[in-house]
């Protein structure tokens, strides 16, 4: 049975994922997608970016994944807060989105999100 | 709109809003959906986690950004007696298509899942009638779109 523990990844981007934003905490899932700028083979962590913004993903459980620099992808896992305040999330699924539209991305995530709240607010009202 | 409209279509439904609708207090088949009495659904999203008991069941979990929905894929059709009425050669079909879809249905991948919305233990999930990766990675964002569009236009808001 899968474990309802698991939390689904909340949509964000990672220019919205500053220290003193509501996604940044430990623990938190999230689903994250960026432009990939580096990655090891040694230690399988990845850094994607959006605009200037940038995020570490710990990709050791995706091996079966191929890494191309320059290749846009999506990760959903945890976030975990290193002491030195650095984010990194710890991905457990992931996936190639090379073609992704990133504005009709990030517009489509607000009418999500608009839409989710208005919902959350006509059930309690 | 007429109230049985949506009975026997696949609603298309964001995750969320899925496992929030109403279960009927008189039919176990039978949601509600903002009044609209609803027994079937259409989700998009990544697939988490997979769960096989091999000639039994594929239960998979579907992230699509706003909620886990479980999904059940029954893989018994030669063997459970619910199927024994049926015309050998269906049954045959039925079974195999089940068995693609359970291989199709890898961890990381995109799915769009059509099927019976059923309760298991107070729970909502989706009982699968088929299951399509979708491979083009827009396919999600348009299939969010299509959800908030059909929820204001057709679904009663």
């Amino acid at each position: 049975m899968a474990s309802p523990a698991i939390k689904p990844g909340a949509l964000v981007t990672l220019p919205e994922l500053r220290p003193s934003s509501e996604f940044f905490k430990e623990g938190a899932s999230l689903r994250v997608t960026g432009k990939l700028q580096e990655y090891s083979v040694e230690t399988a962590i990845a850094v994607i970016a959006d605009d200037s913004a940038t995020l570490k993903v710990d990709t050791q459980h995706l091996r079966e994944l191929s890494f191309r620099v320059g290749s846009i992808f999506q990760f959903i896992g945890e976030l975990h807060i290193q002491p030195n305040s650095e984010a990194i999330l710890q991905a457990r699924a992931g996936r190639n989105v090379d073609g992704i539209d990133l504005n009709l991305y990030h517009q489509a995530l607000q009418l999500v999100r608009q839409f989710q709240a208005e919902r959350v607010n006509s059930a309690t009202t | 709109m007429d109230q049985q409209a949506l009975h026997n279509t696949h609603v298309k439904l964001l995750g969320f809003d899925l496992l929030s609708l109403t279960p009927s207090p008189n039919n176990s088949s039978t949601f509600y959906l903002k009044g609209n009495p609803i027994s079937r659904a259409e989700i998009v999203g990544v697939i988490t986690s997979r769960d096989q008991k091999p000639n039994k069941f594929l239960k998979f979990t579907l992230d699509d950004g706003t909620a886990n929905v479980t999904c059940v894929l029954w893989l018994n059709h030669l063997t459970s007696p619910y199927f024994s009425s049926r015309q050998p050669t269906t049954v045959r079909v039925i079974s195999e298509a089940a068995k693609r879809f359970a291989s199709d249905a890898q961890v990381g991948k995109v799915a769009r899942v059509r099927g019976r919305i059923t309760s298991y233990r107070g729970k909502l999930q989706v009982t699968v009638s088929d299951v399509v990766i979708e491979r083009d990675p827009n396919a999600e964002i348009l299939h969010w779109l299509d959800c908030l569009s059909l929820a204001r236009r057709r679904y009663g808001g």
